[in-house]
């Protein structure tokens, strides 16, 4: 507006010079006016600059941008999101940039399922001390399927697939997504048993809780995915004796159910090992006797037909036989010849109980 | 003369930017606009985004709203559920604005707290129906199929939405859940009381199912051994006793010559008797020292 008047200020001087050349003080005037319109003009030429320079912005590293041209996104499905980097857009009225904060994971806490604490207190372990009751103002907690009350909380991480649902549906997006976790706990606890939850099925727990988020997450349209989820629970801590005590009684009867299957495999190994040795020897037994009576009956066959052809000569030859090795072996061999006079001769034996050396004395009168 | 085409062209410019901001407004993604004439809302509202057309101030005025959908939390409020036990329940909403024209005369100017506070009075009223039709298994429950955690959620939010619906107000509900459930104080220490008899008796069943499993289990080793040892005694005389009948199979051979066989039983009847510490006391006329007999320096002297 400005502008329009100025031609007509620095007109006007230079006409009612030559009227009035004498006026210094009116030139003066002129020459000042004259200068501070120039420098008028030139901030108003960087104002102009300025304003459509304005139209660059940066993206940064963890986040998208959209182009608002009229309210409406510019571009179409995957480009309409902007990288990092420097973009242009036209100034306000026509543009708007809006920014959406997307780090590649996110992550949101339970609110609901735990005792009134601060980080700060846990790390420190300086909790408040746990009173005789839980007050529903302060004190989450969660109501398992067999009514028992335990402590139980959540973290889960996800990424923003959908940017644009994530931030032109949902005024906070990020909120309804730590709603549905909360839920998605007590949801779960309400048809797990108190033992399933802490001791005995804890990873079914947090994939039963992770697949309740993820199917209301996918309900709600959220345009985020799940990528994990962790939860803890715990007894309360007025149980916390009593809990403990359950969990070592478990282990001692496992401790003993431990101890009564060595028991029973030692048992039955070494049972099995004498039944095998005793089957074992029967057979050998078996095998000698059969063998020794096949032996014995081939013997008696090669013999026969030598001891029919003359059977007192056989016996005698045996017996020779027989005596030769006899009399080698046998330590003490004594012999009695006939008395002359042909009566009996009379033997006198003295037999110690238990010879130390097998020296039988048989005296000869 | 250029100047002054110059200051022209810049005055035009002015005066259509300045048109623009009098007649046109815009509408955001996620906007939606009801534009009034004379105070009274007029055509359908604008809910795609975009610039749009209008008469200015005085004539015509524009409401913008959040289409998006946004928050809320009802109190933790306590309930009696059906088999008459006290149960807090607290409950989040999804909500957003469906119909922009609708909303903007129900609520003064518009205003999303007003419509909160409306929601939250619904909520309560439904909230407590609801809880009230069900007994407390209902909401916990070790049996999926007798969980009606879902269908409870279902039936608040049946009850909120056709409320809205009636009161015409131009707000829907996009999802509903059960954000904290509790019970009043002087109940959790009940709860407390009992969970821990429960945990005892967990604890002597423990003790005694320990003992008693591990007692069962050795002795049904022992009776196992046993029972394998008998086995094997009985398979071993069966076993020696296939070998006898092996063996009877064989004596047919011997009684050819029974006179035979006896001697040679005999004989090694004598071969296994006599050993290093046995003595021998012979007379002449066993033979082979029957020899010396006629020996001269053994001949009888008469």
């Amino acid at each position: 507006m400005s502008h329009d008047h100025e031609p007509d200020h620095t007109h006007e001087p230079p006409a009612p010079a030559p009227v009035t050349p004498d006026d210094a003080g009116s030139q003066a005037l002129a020459e000042a006016l004259r200068s501070s319109f120039a420098i008028v003009k030139v901030v108003m030429l960087l104002m102009v600059l300025a304003f459509f320079s304005s139209g660059f912005f940066t993206v940064g590293p963890s986040e998208k941008a959209v182009i608002l041209r009229f309210g409406r996104p510019v571009g179409e499905g995957e480009k309409v999101l902007l990288n990092s980097g420097w973009h242009w857009s036209y100034p306000y009225p026509i543009d708007e940039v809006v920014k959406i904060p997307i780090t590649e994971i996110q992550k949101v806490n339970s609110t609901v399922g735990w005792y009134s604490t601060t980080a700060e207190q846990e790390l420190s372990g300086e909790e408040l001390p746990a009173g005789a009751s839980l007050n529903p103002a302060v004190d989450g907690y969660a109501i398992t399927a067999d009514t028992n009350i335990i402590h139980t909380r959540a973290m889960l991480y996800y990424h923003i697939e959908d940017p644009i649902r994530f931030v032109f549906y949902f005024v906070s997006a990020s909120n309804t997504v730590q709603n549905a976790l909360n839920n998605a706990l007590l949801y779960t606890a309400a048809h797990y048993n108190v033992d399933d939850i802490l001791t005995r099925d804890v990873a079914g727990f947090r994939d039963a809780v992770l697949q309740r988020v993820s199917n209301l997450t996918e309900q709600e349209q959220l345009g985020i995915a799940i990528d994990q989820c962790e939860v803890q629970s715990i007894p309360p801590r007025q149980l916390k004796d009593v809990f403990s005590r359950v969990t070592s009684a478990r282990e001692n009867r496992n401790k003993l159910l431990n101890e009564a299957h060595s028991y029973e495999n030692q048992v039955l190994s070494q049972s099995g090992a004498q039944a095998s040795s005793i089957t074992n020897a029967a057979a050998a037994d078996r095998a000698r006797f059969v063998e020794s009576i096949t032996a014995e009956a081939k013997r008696f066959s090669d013999l026969l037909p030598k001891y029919e052809s003359n059977p007192s000569l056989f016996a005698q030859q045996t017996l020779v036989q027989m005596m030769g090795p006899i009399l080698t072996n046998v330590q003490d061999k004594i012999f009695l010849p006939q008395r002359a006079d042909g009566k009996p001769r009379e033997l006198r034996l003295m037999l110690n109980r238990e010879p130390p050396q097998p020296k039988t004395a048989a005296p000869n009168p | 003369m250029k100047r002054n085409l110059m200051t022209i062209v810049i005055g035009a410019v002015l005066i259509v930017i300045f048109a623009l901001l009098l007649f046109v407004f815009q509408v955001r993604q996620s906007e939606v606009a009801v534009v009034t004439t004379f105070g009274k809302p007029t055509a359908q509202p604008y809910d795609k985004p975009g610039a749009y057309f209008k008469w200015p101030w005085p004539i015509q005025k524009v409401y913008k709203f959040d289409q998006r959908v946004q928050n809320f939390e009802d109190r933790f409020s306590q309930n009696l559920t059906g088999d008459s036990n006290p149960l807090l329940v607290m409950v989040y909403v999804g909500w957003r604005i469906s119909d922009a024209k609708a909303f903007f005369p129900k609520f003064a100017g518009g205003s999303t707290v007003a419509a909160q506070n409306m929601l939250e009075s619904m909520l309560r009223s439904a909230k407590s129906a609801v809880v009230g039709q069900h007994p407390l298994a209902d909401f916990v429950n070790a049996d999926a199929k007798q969980l009606k955690f879902d269908a409870i959620e279902n039936e608040i939010e049946q009850a909120v939405q056709s409320q809205l619906q009636t009161n015409n107000c131009g707000i829907e509900i996009a999802f509903l859940g059960i954000k904290k459930l509790g019970l009043p104080e002087n109940v959790t220490e009940t709860v407390f009381q009992r969970m821990t008899s429960e945990r005892q008796i967990l604890i002597s069943r423990f003790q005694y199912e320990g003992e008693a499993e591990a007692q069962k289990i050795k002795s049904a080793a022992d009776r196992q051994a046993a029972e394998t040892i008998a086995n094997a005694d009985a398979a071993a005389t069966r076993i020696r006793g296939e070998g006898e009948a092996a063996a009877a199979r064989v004596l047919p051979v011997f009684q050819q010559n029974p006179e035979l066989a006896n001697f040679l039983l005999r004989i090694d009847a004598i071969k296994q008797s006599a050993n290093q510490r046995t003595t021998l006391i012979f007379d002449e006329r066993f033979p082979p020292f029957d020899l010396f007999r006629s020996l001269p320096t053994n001949a009888p002297s008469r």
